[in-house]
């Protein structure tokens, strides 16, 4: 920020701005030429595999997007980063599994007769069970998070609380480790939902699957999202959460109870990362201790992306992070064991040129 | 009456479920065994030592639960009555809850289920152990009975200490006991006489050079690893806890200083066979070239989006040496083994002791580097801007070119002790260099008190030294960082032994925001 006054920073300051824009143009060139060399120049890939890419990165970013709403409720409050909020999300997977494992066990009784399972029988009640236990779970753990390592710390300077996040999130992923174990585990879905079954489309001469496990990933967000917009935007919690988020203070005065209404922001954030555990476990598949770890900083990218504080920026964030993350290694001709390195690059450079995000300014850059 | 009754209830939830926590994650058994190392007790009938110490442990949880049921929701002082049944209602709901997973455990262990699949630390041996060798349902009465009584037995010992008021008399004895000794003549003469700090030094030294030669070969080489922490918590410092630069993405500097070395000597990949000594300062300087590469970018960041930043930039680098793509240049997944070590005058070093001398002269050096620089204009100048980065840009601070010089300097450090770490181990590789060597270094300098020399390496030797001490918590111990973490920034936010001004500004300011409510729920007016 230029301080009026001061010539020296102001020219300084112009000279960064001048560096960022030839910075972006050099490297959004790049990207345009590699885009435009690899679909219409050298053509790696066929058309349905740039479509398999597309319909994986856009599942896979509707789950980051509810991740990242989390992220962005609980900043937009506190103006902390819930660092333990991808392990929540790891709480609420190993929930779900639970439940599909014993669901798996018990028998359907002698009505159906045959020797399925209850889960195979009635896999409509079991997936929602698996969901509300998830989430149930996930939402209790955010609850307690709050009041146990958040709460005592109101008002102290900025540091400490995300230091206790950073603490909370090293305690979580051990308890995982030491109580269920290092392995990575199976979800066992109803056979109806088997990973990797789905509708099949023509794309010229190729197929494409659209996986049910997929479809339900991506209607379910969109649920969640909906009705989460609507919690905010039309119920009187959600106006009192945008008080809160407005002016704390000013908030009390109004009669608002502030930490209640905090409490109840981690509840819903534990809800959604829940959700997004069921539904990591069920469309990838393999739930283990550090599973929450990646996809929470990926969020937290989505949610800087989309301007943090700002719903609808986390939910374009989430989608936009997914689809680039699927067809960015394609695109850059990188090893897809770097798959990650794009997410994490593209955190850095859009704190570092654009911290505010693509939807907008919530936060003045003094926040930041 | 009831509120009351109502806390000593939460109580006894609260230690329900850590004390099943502690079963579900095998501590209790663990626990058992160090009470056993203390205690050699002869169990007599069917109780084997083995039951009968993990009763011990479980008493001690039964008497703090009983304790802290007692304690709960202070209000006028309780008669012996009310704090016997608020602790005993404590210990039984503690005991119901610790009952009824003994009695699912061991009746699905009666049923042969295998839950080790599940929940990998109930073996069947830490089953029997906690049934103390009975049927689940009687196994479940016993506890629930046995953690009532103890529950009892805490509170009457609360309420004895609470009633006797030697506490505050006894601490206020002590207080004037301290000062009234810090103002005696003598001793401030002693202590302004600048012969009593050498002297000090002196025998400090004199106890360093002796100590490696005292110990054996493993603890050598602990404390060359508690030393190298040193050296990262120091450079950590100037950064976050002199310059207030939250830094998560330090173990980068660390990795380039670690491979420099690595790839000048090894004979694979790049068979150069350098010189150690050659590559000490080109890892330092190349340490400080990454930091201020990292620094520029983020030079206008601020608090917690700095410390993600970084953490991008740590996992980005600890993603490239994990992969393929640079195992021709690094190495790839395996790192490099075969690292060169010194030699003196044409003498290798070998031994461990020997890396420890060479480890503990690093370590002075840079203590006395950081001692002079916290004291100069630029280590002031980090202090100002860390306290209001406006405010000192208003003082004629340039904000820029100083925390470029905090973030060389730091990175630097590490790169020092990245070099160090390489040459000793003979092998670097990815899995040295994750991010839990940041967390670890952030971690004691918390531990330790950010700002403050004494403070870092008091956090090294207890993140690093203590855990080597009690090697049966190992797989506890990055569980109890963790808990540690959040447990400082409540209680004690400004470490251990903290810098005088971090004490005046790490506690949370109650005027800034609604504070924490009232416990019973009540509003303020």
């Amino acid at each position: 920020m230029p301080e009026p006054g001061s010539t020296h920073a102001r020219r300084r300051f112009t000279a960064y701005r001048i560096a960022q824009t030839v910075l972006g143009v050099v490297f959004g060139g790049y990207l345009a030429w590699r885009l435009f060399d690899i679909v219409f120049v050298h053509p790696a890939y066929g058309t349905e595999t740039w479509v398999q890419f597309a319909i994986s990165g856009i599942v896979l970013g509707s789950v980051y997007a509810i991740i990242a709403i989390g992220y962005t409720l609980v900043y937009g409050i506190l103006f902390m980063i819930n660092f333990a909020h991808g392990d929540i999300m790891m709480i609420g997977a190993f929930g779900g599994y639970f439940v599909l494992e014993a669901l798996k066990t018990i028998p359907a009784g002698t009505a159906s007769g045959s020797g399925l399972s209850f889960l195979d029988a009635y896999p409509i009640p079991a997936i929602i069970l698996t969901f509300a236990v998830g989430i149930f779970v996930a939402a209790l753990s955010g609850y307690l998070l709050e009041k146990i390592a958040y709460r005592p710390l109101r008002g102290a300077p900025r540091l400490v609380p995300l230091i206790s996040a950073i603490g909370a999130s090293i305690f979580l992923e051990n308890a995982g480790q030491l109580l269920f174990g290092a392995q990575r585990r199976d979800y066992a879905n109803p056979a109806v939902l088997t990973r990797g079954s789905g509708w099949n489309i023509a794309i010229g001469a190729e197929n494409v699957v659209l996986t049910y496990t997929g479809v339900l990933t991506f209607v379910l967000s969109v649920l969640l999202m909906v009705g989460l917009y609507v919690l905010v935007r039309r119920t009187r919690l959600g106006r009192a959460m945008r008080a809160v988020a407005e002016n704390k203070p000013v908030a009390e005065l109004m009669g608002i109870d502030v930490d209640g209404v905090i409490s109840r922001t981690f509840i819903i954030s534990g809800a959604l990362a829940g959700a997004a555990g069921v539904m990591w476990g069920i469309h990838l598949g393999l739930v283990y201790y550090f599973v929450g770890f990646v996809p929470g900083i990926k969020a937290f990218t989505a949610a800087v992306l989309g301007g943090i504080g700002n719903i609808p920026g986390a939910m374009l964030g989430g989608l936009f992070l997914g689809v680039v993350e699927a067809l960015g290694p394609a695109v850059l001709g990188l090893n897809f064991q770097l798959k990650d390195v794009i997410a994490f690059a593209i955190l850095v450079l859009v704190l570092i040129f654009r911290p505010t995000g693509i939807l907008g300014e919530v936060l003045t850059e003094d926040k930041v | 009456m009831k509120t009351k009754l109502r806390e000593s209830l939460k109580a006894g939830l609260v230690y329900g479920i850590v004390t099943i926590f502690l079963f579900l994650i095998g501590f209790t058994g663990t626990a058992a065994n160090l009470v056993g190392k203390v205690i050699h007790f002869g169990a007599g009938g069917s109780l084997t030592p083995a039951m009968a110490n993990l009763m011990i442990f479980l008493a001690v949880m039964g008497i703090l639960a009983g304790y802290a049921g007692a304690r709960a929701a202070k209000g006028q002082a309780d008669t012996w009555s009310t704090a016997l049944l608020r602790s005993a209602l404590t210990g039984l709901v503690h005991g119901i809850m610790l009952a009824s997973i003994v009695y699912l455990v061991g009746d699905l262990k009666v049923q042969g289920v295998k839950m080790t699949g599940y929940l990998p630390q109930l073996l069947p041996d830490a089953i029997n152990q906690i049934l103390y060798g009975m049927q689940p349902a009687s196994a479940a009465v016993f506890h629930l009975v046995f953690m009532t009584v103890m529950g009892a037995a805490g509170g009457a010992a609360a309420h004895g200490i609470g009633r006797g008021a030697w506490r505050p008399r006894a601490a206020a004895r002590w207080s004037a006991f301290r000062i009234g000794l810090a103002q005696r003549p003598d001793v401030l003469k002693l202590r302004a006489n600048p012969m009593t700090r050498y002297g000090l030094y002196a025998i400090a030294v004199i106890l360093l050079v002796l100590l490696p030669r005292l110990l054996g070969q493993y603890w050598n080489y602990t404390l060359g690893t508690i030393g190298i922490y040193v050296l990262l918590g120091l450079g950590l410092n100037i950064v976050v806890g002199l310059a207030g630069l939250l830094d998560l993405g330090y173990v980068a500097f660390f990795a380039i200083g670690s491979y420099t070395t690595a790839l000048l000597t090894a004979p694979n990949p790049h068979h150069l066979l350098w010189s150690f000594w050659l590559t000490v300062p080109i890892g330092i300087v190349l340490a400080a070239l990454a930091g201020i590469l990292l620094g520029i970018p983020v030079l206008r960041m601020r608090g917690d989006y700095l410390a993600i930043v970084t953490l991008g930039f740590g996992q980005i680098i600890g993603i490239l040496l994990k992969s393929d793509v640079l195992t021709a240049f690094t190495g790839g997944p395996k790192g490099v083994s075969g690292v060169g070590g010194p030699t003196l005058f044409g003498k290798p070093f070998a031994s461990d002791i020997d890396f420890v001398y060479l480890i503990m002269l690093a370590v002075l050096l840079i203590v006395f580097v950081t001692n002079r620089l916290q004291n100069s204009r630029v280590g002031r100048a980090w202090e100002a801007m860390r306290e209001d980065e406006t405010v000192a840009r208003a003082m004629g601070i340039n904000v820029l070119t100083t925390k470029l010089m905090a973030f060389a300097i730091g990175a630097a450090f590490a790169g020092l002790g990245g070099v160090l770490f390489a040459a000793r181990n003979q092998f670097t590789g990815p899995e040295d260099h994750n991010l839990m060597v940041s967390i670890n270094v952030l971690s004691l300098l918390i531990v330790g008190g950010m700002g403050s020399i004494p403070g870092a390496i008091a956090g090294a030797f207890a993140l690093k030294g203590l855990p080597e001490v009690l090697r049966e918590l190992e797989n506890y111990r990055v569980l109890a960082f963790g808990a540690l973490l959040v447990v400082m920034m409540i209680i004690r936010p400004e470490g251990l032994i903290p810098s005088s001004r971090r004490k005046l500004e790490a506690r949370p300011d109650k005027n800034a925001s609604p504070g924490p409510q009232p416990e019973d729920g009540s509003k303020l007016p």
